[in-house]
C-alpha cells in the first residue's frame, strides 16, 4: 500500500484528496506556490512543500520542481488531481522514473489518450461509433481549411492536445475561417504547449454524456455509470448530473459497454472517463480524460463509491475493491460549479479576497471547496471556488435542493456566477431534461438578464444601518450573548 | 420592516412582511458587498449616494481599463476610430484564455493605451473615449 502520498495540485480536489488519504491511513504532502502558503489543502496534509513562485509554470507545472518535492519529502506516489501536470504523459513518466507510483494510467496509455487524434483511432478500432473528423497532415492554415472543406460545416476545430475547451473554434462558413484557424492554433499552443489541431463534424442538438470507468493492474475493467455535462458555456462544464435524463436503460447499457471496450482496448489502468456526444438515439465516442474528472462527486453521490480511494487501492497494485454487479445508481445528484467569474461582464474572471465566505449545511448537500473566508482568489489560477453537489430521490428533488443551497450560500468580495446558475437551474428547459451542449450560448443573454438590480428595501436598510464601526459595535454590545454564543 | 438586528459576524436579519430574512454584509461603506437569498449586491448603501455600481458604469463610458493582469494580443482600434457598441477594441489573455475588451457604448476612441504583446497590469488604462 502507498504509504506517503504526494498531492501534486491545489485547491479543492488537492483537499478531496487529502481526505481519501487520512481514511486510508495514508501521509499526505501537499505542494504549494508562494501565493498559496496558507491555503486549506497545506493546512490540511501531514506536510507541505513549496515549489516556487505564484505562476503555475514556475511551480505547480514544473516537472524537476514538483518531482524534487516528493524525493525530498520521502513520498512513495504522486496523485496529479485534475488539470495542471495531470494529463502529461511527461509527468507520469518522471514519476515512474523517480520510483513513484503515479496514481493514473501508464504514461504509454495517457500518450495514447492524450492525442486525441489517436484516441479516435483507438476507439474506432474498438468499435465505439466516432463523429466524422479530419486530421489534416499539412497544418498550415491551408491544409487545416482543406481538412475543414471534407468535414463539411458546420465543422469543429479542436486541438490534439486539447481540454476543457480551449484550443477549440466552431467554423460555420468559410468567411472567418482562417482567424479561427490562428485563435485555436494559439490558444492551443499556449495552453498545452502543442498547437496541432484536427477538424470534427460539429454534430449539433447534441448532448455530452461521459461513462466513469476504473481498471486495475488485474485485468478487471468497469464502468461507474454516466455523466450528463450538457450545460456548458463555450465547452467548460458549468452543470453536471448523473443519472442522464437523455439515456435509456439501453442506450446506457451500450454506452457502458463501449467505453469498457475502449479502455481495455487502449491498455488503460485507474480512474478515467470516457466522453460521448448523444443525439437521437445515437452515441459518438469524443475523447478520454485520463485522470480524475472535476465532476467526478455526482458519481460517487449516486453510487455510495469513493472514487479516490479506489484509484490510490490501484495505483497501489491492489484489484479494484467492486465487481461490476456490485454497484447501482441510487436516486439523483447535480453538481454546480461556483466559479469567481462575473456573468455580467462577458463572464471575466475575478480575484481578490473573500470578505465573507459562509457554506451552507443542508443534508443531501456536497461542497467540495479549496477556499475558506478570508482566502485570496488569485488571477493566477482556476477561478473555480466551490462545487456544490445536491443529491435526492429524483431529478426534480435535486435541482430544488441544489437551489436552495445556493440561495444559502454567501459568497462576498468576489463576484461569482451563482445568480446565473440559479437561472439556469430555474429555466424550463433544463429542468424538463431537454437541453443540448448548445442550450448555455444560445440563452446566454437571457441567463444573465440584469433586469432584477432592484436593491429590495430590506437589503438597502441593513446595508446602510451597518455604515459604519462604531454602529457595530453598538449592534455587538446589544446582541452579545443573546444571538452570537462565539461572540467576544 | 422591523428594526436591523445583528446576529453574527457580517450576519444581520430583518423582519419583512412578518417573515425574517437573513442578508449577509462585508466591506467597507464606501464599497460594501451584501448578499440576500442567492443574489449579491455592490455599492454605496449610505444616504444621497448613487449605487457603485451605476457610477461605476458611466466611468466605463470614458475608458475601459484592464480586468486583471493580462497580455495584450491584439489592438484593433486606433485614436480617432468611431466604434459601436459591443465592438471588441483590443484582445487580452490572461490565464491562457482570451478576453475581448468590448466598446461599452457607441463612441470615438480618444486614446488607445499599450502595444500589442505588452504585459499590463491590473486596472491599467487601455481605451479612452470621447465625450
Amino acid at each position: 500500500m502507498i504509504r506517503r502520498l504526494l498531492i501534486a495540485n491545489r485547491g479543492e480536489i488537492a483537499l478531496r484528496i487529502v481526505r481519501a488519504c487520512r481514511e486510508l491511513g495514508v501521509e499526505s504532502v501537499a505542494v504549494h506556490s508562494d501565493a498559496d502558503v496558507f491555503s486549506p489543502h497545506v493546512l490540511a496534509a501531514d506536510r507541505a512543500v513549496g515549489i516556487g513562485p505564484a505562476p503555475a509554470a514556475e511551480s505547480y507545472l514544473s516537472i524537476p520542481r514538483v518531482i524534487a518535492a516528493a524525493r525530498e519529502s520521502g513520498a512513495d506516489a504522486v496523485h496529479p488531481g485534475y488539470g495542471f501536470l495531470s494529463e502529461n504523459p511527461s509527468f507520469a513518466a518522471a514519476c515512474v522514473d523517480a520510483g513513484l507510483a503515479f496514481v493514473g494510467p501508464p504514461p504509454s496509455a495517457m500518450a495514447r489518450m492524450g492525442s486525441k487524434i489517436e484516441a479516435r483511432a483507438i476507439a474506432a478500432a474498438a468499435g465505439a461509433p466516432i463523429v466524422p473528423g479530419d486530421t489534416p497532415a499539412d497544418q498550415s492554415n491551408a491544409g487545416v481549411r482543406a481538412a475543414i472543406d471534407r468535414v463539411g460545416f458546420p465543422a469543429l476545430i479542436k486541438a490534439s492536445a486539447g481540454g476543457g475547451g480551449r484550443g477549440m473554434r466552431t467554423v460555420r462558413d468559410a468567411g472567418d475561417v482562417d482567424s479561427m484557424i490562428d485563435a485555436a492554433r494559439r490558444e492551443a499552443a499556449a495552453a498545452f504547449g502543442d498547437g496541432t489541431l484536427y477538424v470534427e463534424r460539429l454534430i449539433e442538438g447534441a448532448r455530452h454524456v461521459e461513462i466513469q470507468v476504473l481498471a486495475d493492474n488485474h485485468g478487471n475493467v468497469m464502468h461507474v455509470f454516466e455523466r450528463d455535462c450538457s450545460v456548458q458555456r463555450r465547452h467548460q462544464k458549468v452543470i453536471e448530473e448523473s443519472p442522464s435524463p437523455a439515456l435509456t436503460a439501453g442506450l446506457r447499457a451500450r454506452m457502458a459497454d463501449a467505453a469498457v471496450a475502449v479502455a481495455r482496448a487502449a491498455e488503460y489502468r485507474n480512474a478515467g472517463t470516457i466522453e460521448f456526444l448523444v443525439g437521437d438515439g445515437q452515441f459518438f465516442f469524443l475523447e478520454v480524460n485520463a485522470r480524475l474528472q472535476v465532476e467526478h462527486p455526482v458519481t460517487e453521490e449516486v453510487t455510495g463509491l469513493d472514487l479516490v480511494r479506489a484509484q490510490l487501492l490501484v495505483a497501489s497494485g491492489e484489484p479494484l475493491p467492486w465487481r461490476q454487479d456490485e454497484i447501482a445508481q441510487r436516486g439523483h445528484a447535480i453538481e454546480a460549479r461556483v466559479y469567481a467569474e462575473d456573468p455580467e461582464q462577458g463572464f471575466l474572471p475575478q480575484a481578490g479576497p473573500l470578505l465573507l465566505y459562509r457554506e451552507p449545511n443542508i443534508p443531501g448537500v456536497r461542497i467540495d471547496a479549496g477556499v475558506v473566508e478570508g482566502s485570496m482568489v488569485s488571477v493566477y489560477y482556476d477561478p473555480l471556488i466551490a462545487k456544490v453537489i445536491a443529491t435526492a430521490e429524483t431529478r426534480a428533488l435535486a435541482i430544488a435542493r441544489l437551489a436552495s443551497a445556493l440561495r444559502a450560500f454567501p459568497i462576498l468580495g468576489v463576484r461569482t456566477n451563482v445568480p446565473y446558475l440559479l437561472r439556469i437551474l430555474a429555466h424550463d428547459a433544463f429542468s424538463g431534461g431537454t437541453i443540448d451542449t448548445g442550450f448555455l450560448d444560445r440563452e446566454g443573454a437571457t441567463l444573465v438578464s440584469v433586469d432584477d438590480k432592484e436593491v429590495p428595501a430590506h437589503v438597502r436598510a441593513v446595508a446602510a444601518a451597518d455604515d459604519d464601526t462604531r454602529h457595530a459595535r453598538a449592534a455587538d454590545r446589544e446582541t452579545q450573548g443573546r444571538w452570537d454564543p462565539w461572540g467576544p | 420592516m422591523g428594526p436591523v438586528t445583528r446576529v453574527g459576524n457580517g450576519v444581520f436579519t430583518v423582519e419583512v412582511d412578518g417573515r425574517s430574512e437573513t442578508v449577509y454584509v462585508a466591506g467597507p461603506a464606501h464599497d460594501r458587498w451584501v448578499f440576500w437569498n442567492g443574489r449579491v449586491f455592490r455599492g454605496d448603501f449610505r444616504e444621497n449616494r448613487s449605487g457603485g455600481r451605476y457610477a461605476h458604469r458611466a466611468a466605463s463610458l470614458r475608458a475601459l481599463t484592464a480586468p486583471m493582469p493580462a497580455t495584450i494580443v491584439k489592438i484593433h482600434v486606433k485614436q480617432g476610430d468611431a466604434v459601436a457598441k459591443g465592438q471588441t477594441l483590443m484582445l487580452l489573455e490572461a490565464m491562457k484564455m482570451e478576453l475581448p475588451i468590448r466598446a461599452p457604448g457607441d463612441a470615438i476612441v480618444s486614446a488607445v493605451h499599450g502595444r500589442e504583446g505588452q504585459l499590463i497590469a491590473a486596472d491599467a488604462l487601455l481605451v479612452e473615449f470621447a465625450v
